[in-house]
């Protein structure tokens, strides 16, 4: 039951907070204080992150573009810094249930949640973010990729470690990005499919391309033998095909009674690669 | 159960209640303040009809823990118009017929409201976005779109005299 | 006729400032002194006996007051419809659900409730009650709960197995003959989804009961006298000591709540008897999902046989509807199916036979529509169909068949008025139909434009009894207050009766106040549904303002000193018809009668006709045939509405009507897992439309004269999703070249259908 609820005023507040027992870090709550009433998740004291200045700011740090765990998903869909410099996430943020929503959820809550499409986490990804992690031991940095351990479980221990941020490089002139999903309705509607592509290019060719998917699998899933068969290749239609091919071989979606099948999925996929690719290449070429 | 006081300034007047830690801003709001007018349909964020503007920004007050409120600006419904002088929207909905049922109602105008008060200039889309977490199922959204475009034109001329 | 003063005017509404304030009332927001809040424990098995039901913890629990179960609640039968009232003999309503019973029939079936001083202690105190299941085996589809192994849902039924009700069969003609006559026959089958309300206030009531037993209950109910039939029987008291009422406004309806609200009044009714405290119960949105009527799904099928010209020459129709675990409206909903189904094409031989079938899933009830969608999602898709066969134009296949006036059909009423034609010319010319099969079919996305008609009714006679009361006071300052008892639950029916008392008696409509949705101070009237208000409602509203105002005149003939009947009422004033210097202000009027000891009180007592609104659909969709995604670019509904009192309400119930199809077409369904529970539960599985999902949306109004009203009007509640659903799917097919006979037409079944 909950018994007490912090607002923290910076972040040695909340590593504090969570030592005195049965405690657990809110950011946005849009997920958290339904799995609260729902007794799926318990505890006594919330600490709020909120009113955290530190966390509050999209900056631009050395060529990183670092989002603190306080920013929300309109907030991030509205920056001009990630408009310019990121836009698969600005897209991807934009993407998320209702405008109230984005005012509320935050989008480093959205990697923590570990939802494996969840959109923000999807294009996080593809960016190659990295989370910042704060413990009373110090400080600590992990891809974002690699903080999943389960559909809905991540590495992250809300009750005893923060993030604060995560960080990623911004798009250079020759990259381009593109966040494409597929779902039920316009608005209030988890994704069907997600894809988030980052590519980069020089003389057109790809130097690297990063393709995220998801929800095929319990993490968004990099389309690994994709992006090396395009390593190098030229950018055209035929190397598209193969690769979306080859990103949605790798796919292994679930049925879904609500949001369809796996086969729907699989095959599905692949347009939504060729599109996500066809379409960061094209931002890349300028 | 522990108890806190919350404080916030609720439609431009400071107010302070005792709650509940794990009380939601609507619980307060349609609880002790007796606020009313800001509804429930789902109480899961997943219908906006609970939309009120907190510091500027519209958000479900269903999953909004109260204690998150604290010296904030809220505005709800009951706060932004009077029967001498309704708000530009509170005009038009009426005006256009874009009220059947009135529950989703209260959570339209302040989703609309949110997006007038930063953009009075709105396009049918940004219109539409704005809104798309508010779930009406009588009207089918046509005399909403047209009501929030016509307050966006009063709001205009207004400013313009 | 005079020219009319206010009706056909966009007058303001009268419950549209309060509810654009905030300060309107609903019953989630009523608040009573010692209020208590119920809580409903509900089965998670699809069928089970109850072995044993313990509920001493929870009573303990500090801020409990009451907690009923089927051991201490009345063991009185009803039906959460208002069905009991509505049947006429030699029909009987089926009566088959307790409060409370010892057997559970659906995930969701009420068990136990308990009232507390908090909603959270309800919460609580619920899992404090133990219960003891003993699971029976279950079925889910109406054809396999006719096969003699499935489990009896309510024991041997009259009609045949899980049959509630009767059977429904009508006929015109000689089937037989008329196939024997036919060059081409085509039948299919067609199956369609579960579709909720999903209307924005859940299921509620707040129930007072006073120390000498009398009962108030406010309510989101649509039919406020009928509800109180339904208490009062269960709890056998006088109908006059309970008094059912909105308070006064309802969070929509869209059929949900024709009767009781789901069982939120007799919940709330047993947990205040036995707190002897107010109690207030309000269904959380999965319950509104789970535990309160749905559209009937179910299966129809459609033969057709027909000349090589086109015209038809028999048509029969099969209607297998999915009940649900208690029959609610699942006795008449299969007849309305039929006979609207068979009601829209002239065919000289037609055959109908339809019923439903219970099963363990959440009862199926009233939607707008009532049957209607789905006939006509299969009859017009299959009109398409044989369309395309004999190479025919598919508007004028069906302008060459449609329903005249004075043409035979299988309704007791006549056909005696159709703007169809009208409708389907207006239509087609706004969405452009000229550039049907001029699409460009190369791309990866497809467009297509597609139409579908109909028909409905302006009241539920003759499928149900119907009739309608009203009184109308003139005041001594010369206003006048109607008592009619017909809720409002959004359609605007306060304000188009206000419009018809300020017309018919001459007065301001802003002189107008309205007393609706009370038992207690309105005379019986049916309530809202069956597209009824304006037409049977609105007849018993003149009937009492034309009662008023001939004794108005009467009294002002001899105070004036001339002719009754040379007297009429305009502006508010008595003026002769001869000489316009002869006239007195009806405040002057009303109050010499006043001094005089006299009031003007008009009573309306009707029993309605009914008359059929007629509707043309079109809509234009693209296809992205890469997965399968349908978006629909416009939609244009054209309706012969009879006569429009207020444009814009009409055109608000086509657009709700349209968006409500829309969904209905193309995403909204509840799905239930091999356990019986229902997947889609709440707004985020529901696939509803939201604003950015609706494309533009035209409403047309065409007014043909309708006889059988004074005003002409027609009944337009419903028509605005009867056709959705199937020109989107003919124009799915216009585009693709795929034909579906499954709702919801989503994007899997769609790109599937495309890689076949
Ligand atoms: S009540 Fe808050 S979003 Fe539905
Ligand atoms: S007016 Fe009824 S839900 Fe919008």
């Amino acid at each position: 039951m909950l018994k007490d609820y912090v607002r923290a005023q910076t972040v040695d507040e909340v590593l504090a907070a969570l030592q005195k027992g049965d405690a657990r870090v809110i950011a946005g709550g849009t997920d958290l204080i339904l799995d609260l009433q729902a007794e799926k998740v318990s505890a006594e004291i919330l600490v709020d992150i909120n009113s955290i200045d530190d966390l509050q700011n999209i900056e631009l740090v050395d060529g990183q573009i670092r989002i603190g765990a306080a920013v929300t998903h309109q907030q991030a869909a509205e920056s001009q810094l990630v408009l310019d410099s990121a836009p698969v996430l600005a897209e991807a943020c934009r993407s998320v249930g209702s405008l109230q929503i984005r005012n509320t959820g935050t989008v480093v809550g959205n990697v923590i949640n570990a939802q494996p499409a969840a959109d923000a986490a999807v294009a996080l990804v593809a960016l190659g973010a990295v989370a910042e992690i704060k413990t009373e031991n110090g400080t600590a940095y992990q891809p974002v990729e690699d903080l999943y351990t389960g559909v809905g479980k991540s590495k992250i221990d809300s009750t005893k470690q923060l993030v604060t941020a995560v960080q990623f490089p911004a798009l250079l002139p020759n990259q381009g990005s593109a966040f494409i999903r597929l779902a039920q309705r316009g608005a209030l509607a988890l994704p069907v499919l997600n894809v988030a592509v980052v590519a980069s290019l020089v003389n057109h060719k790809v130097e690297w391309v990063r393709i995220v998917m998801a929800p095929v699998a319990p993490r968004p899933l990099r389309a690994v033998e994709a992006e090396n068969m395009l390593r190098g290749r030229e950018v055209n239609e035929q190397n598209i095909l193969e690769a979306a091919k080859a990103a949605a071989a790798r796919a292994n979606p679930r049925d879904s009674a609500l949001r369809g099948s796996g086969q729907y999925r699989k095959s599905v996929l692949e347009t939504l690669v060729k599109r996500g690719l066809s379409e960061a290449f094209n931002k890349a070429q300028g | 159960m522990a108890q806190m006081i919350l404080k916030m300034i609720l439609n431009g007047k400071p107010v302070e209640r005792r709650i509940s830690p794990g009380d939601t801003l609507l619980d307060v709001l349609r609880g002790d303040l007796g606020l009313s007018g800001t509804k429930k349909g789902c109480g899961r964020g997943e219908c906006g009809a609970c939309t009120v503007i907190m510091n500027g920004k519209a958000v479900n007050s269903c999953i909004v823990p109260a204690p998150r409120a604290m010296n904030a600006r809220i505005e709800t419904i009951e706060g932004i118009g009077t029967v001498e002088k309704l708000h530009p929207l509170q005009e038009t909905f009426i005006h256009c017929g874009a009220i059947q049922c009135g529950f989703c109602t209260p959570g339209m105008i302040m989703s609309a409201k949110a997006l007038l008060d930063k953009n009075s200039n709105p396009t049918r889309e940004e219109i539409k976005e704005a809104v798309a977490g508010n779930i009406c199922r009588c009207t089918g959204y046509v005399k909403i779109e047209e009501a929030i475009m016509m307050a966006a034109e009063m709001i205009k001329r207004e400013r313009r005299k | 006729m005079k020219k009319p003063a206010v009706i056909g005017k966009n007058v303001r509404k009268l419950d549209a400032l309060e509810k654009a304030m905030g300060t309107a009332t609903f019953t989630t927001d009523i608040s009573l002194p010692g209020m208590l809040y119920g809580k409903v424990l509900r089965s998670p098995y699809p069928h089970a006996k109850i072995i044993n039901i313990d509920t001493g913890k929870a009573e303990k629990l500090p801020g409990v007051e009451a907690v009923v179960c089927y051991k201490n609640t009345p063991r009185v039968k009803f039906n959460t419809s208002a069905t009991s009232t509505f049947t006429i003999p030699p029909l009987e309503p089926v009566e088959d659900q307790y409060i409370f019973d010892s057997v559970v029939r659906y995930v969701g079936d009420e068990v136990a409730a308990v009232a507390a001083v908090s909603e959270k202690i309800a919460e609580q105190a619920l899992k404090l009650i133990e219960v003891e299941y003993e699971e029976l085996p279950a079925v889910f589809d109406p054809l396999e709960a006719m096969e003699p192994g499935a489990p009896d849902l309510h024991g041997p039924c009259r009609a045949g197995k899980n049959i509630p009700g009767e059977k429904i069969h009508l006929e015109l003609g000689d089937i037989e003959k008329g196939f024997a006559e036919a060059d081409e026959i085509f039948e299919h089958t067609f199956k369609l989804p579960v579709q909720k309300q999903a209307q924005m206030e859940t299921q509620a009531a707040v129930a007072q009961v006073t120390a000498d037993g009398r009962v108030t209950v406010w309510s989101t109910t649509q039919t406020p006298h009928p509800s109180r039939r339904i208490i009062a029987t269960i709890f056998g008291l006088p109908y006059s000591k309970v008094r059912v009422l909105n308070p006064p406004y309802i969070g929509g309806g869209f059929g949900v709540r024709i009767g009781l609200s789901a069982k939120a009044e007799p919940i709330a009714v047993a947990l205040a008897m036995q707190a002897k405290k107010p109690v207030k119960v309000v269904y959380s949105r999965r319950e509104d999902f789970i535990a309160s009527d749905t559209r009937h799904s179910g299966y129809v099928t459609v033969k057709t046989g027909v000349k090589k010209d086109g015209t038809f020459t028999a048509r029969q129709m099969e209607g297998i509807l999915n009940a649900g675990a208690y029959c609610s409206w699942s006795a008449e909903t299969p007849g309305v199916l039929g006979a609207m189904g068979l009601s829209v094409y002239r065919c000289p031989n037609q055959m109908y036979d339809g019923h439903s079938v219970y099963t363990n899933t959440t009862p199926a009830g009233a939607m707008r529509g009532f049957g209607n969608p789905q006939a006509m999602f299969a009859i017009e898709s299959q009109i398409d169909i044989i369309a395309e066969k004999l190479g025919i134009d598919p508007l004028e296949i069906r302008l060459k068949n449609i329903m005249q006036p004075g043409d035979k059909w299988v309704l007791p009423y006549p056909c005696r008025s159709s703007g169809l034609a009208e409708c389907i010319k207006k239509g087609a010319a706004a969405i452009n139909w000229q550039r049907r099969g001029k699409f460009d079919k190369t791309g990866t996305k497809r467009r297509g434009l597609g139409v579908g008609i109909g028909t409905h009714v302006s009241n539920a006679w003759p499928f149900c009894g119907d009739y309608s009361n009203a009184y109308v006071t003139i005041q001594q300052d010369g206003s006048a207050h109607l008592a009619a008892g017909v809720p409002d639950m959004g359609t605007g029916t306060v304000t188009t009766l206000a419009q018809i008392t300020a017309e018919v008696l001459g007065i301001s409509y802003e002189k107008i106040g309205v007393t609706f949705a009370d038992t207690e101070s309105t005379p019986f009237e049916i309530g809202s549904h069956a597209s009824r208000t304006c037409y049977a409602s609105g007849m018993a509203v003149v009937a009492a303002a034309r009662d008023a105002k001939k004794q108005i005149l009467d009294y002002a003939a001899e105070m004036l000193e001339v002719e009754a009947g040379d007297l009429d009422i305009e502006n508010d004033t008595v003026v002769s018809t001869s000489n316009p210097e002869i006239k007195a202000p009806l405040s002057e009027v009303a109050v010499q009668a006043h001094l005089k000891g006299r009031q003007f009180i008009g009573v309306g007592k009707i029993i309605p006709e009914n008359a059929p609104p007629w509707l043309a659909h079109f809509a234009e969709v693209e296809v992205d045939t890469e997965t399968g995604q349908v978006k629909i670019l416009k939609m244009v509904a054209a309706h012969d509405v009879g006569k429009a009192i207020h444009p814009q309400i009409v055109e608000g119930q086509l657009h709700g009507g349209l968006a409500q199809g829309i969904g209905y077409a193309l995403g909204e369904e509840i799905k239930y897992n091999d356990k019986g529970r229902q997947l889609n539960d709440g707004f985020h599985k529901y696939m509803l439309p939201t604003a950015v999902d609706i494309p533009e949306l035209k409403a047309i109004i065409v007014e043909a004269e309708e006889p059988s009203h004074p005003y002409g009007v027609k009944g337009v509640g419903e028509t605005g999703l009867v056709a959705t659903a199937p020109a989107i799917a003919n124009a799915i097919y216009n585009a693709i070249g795929v034909r579906f006979f499954e709702l919801p037409i989503t994007a899997e079944k769609v790109y599937r259908a495309l890689k076949e």
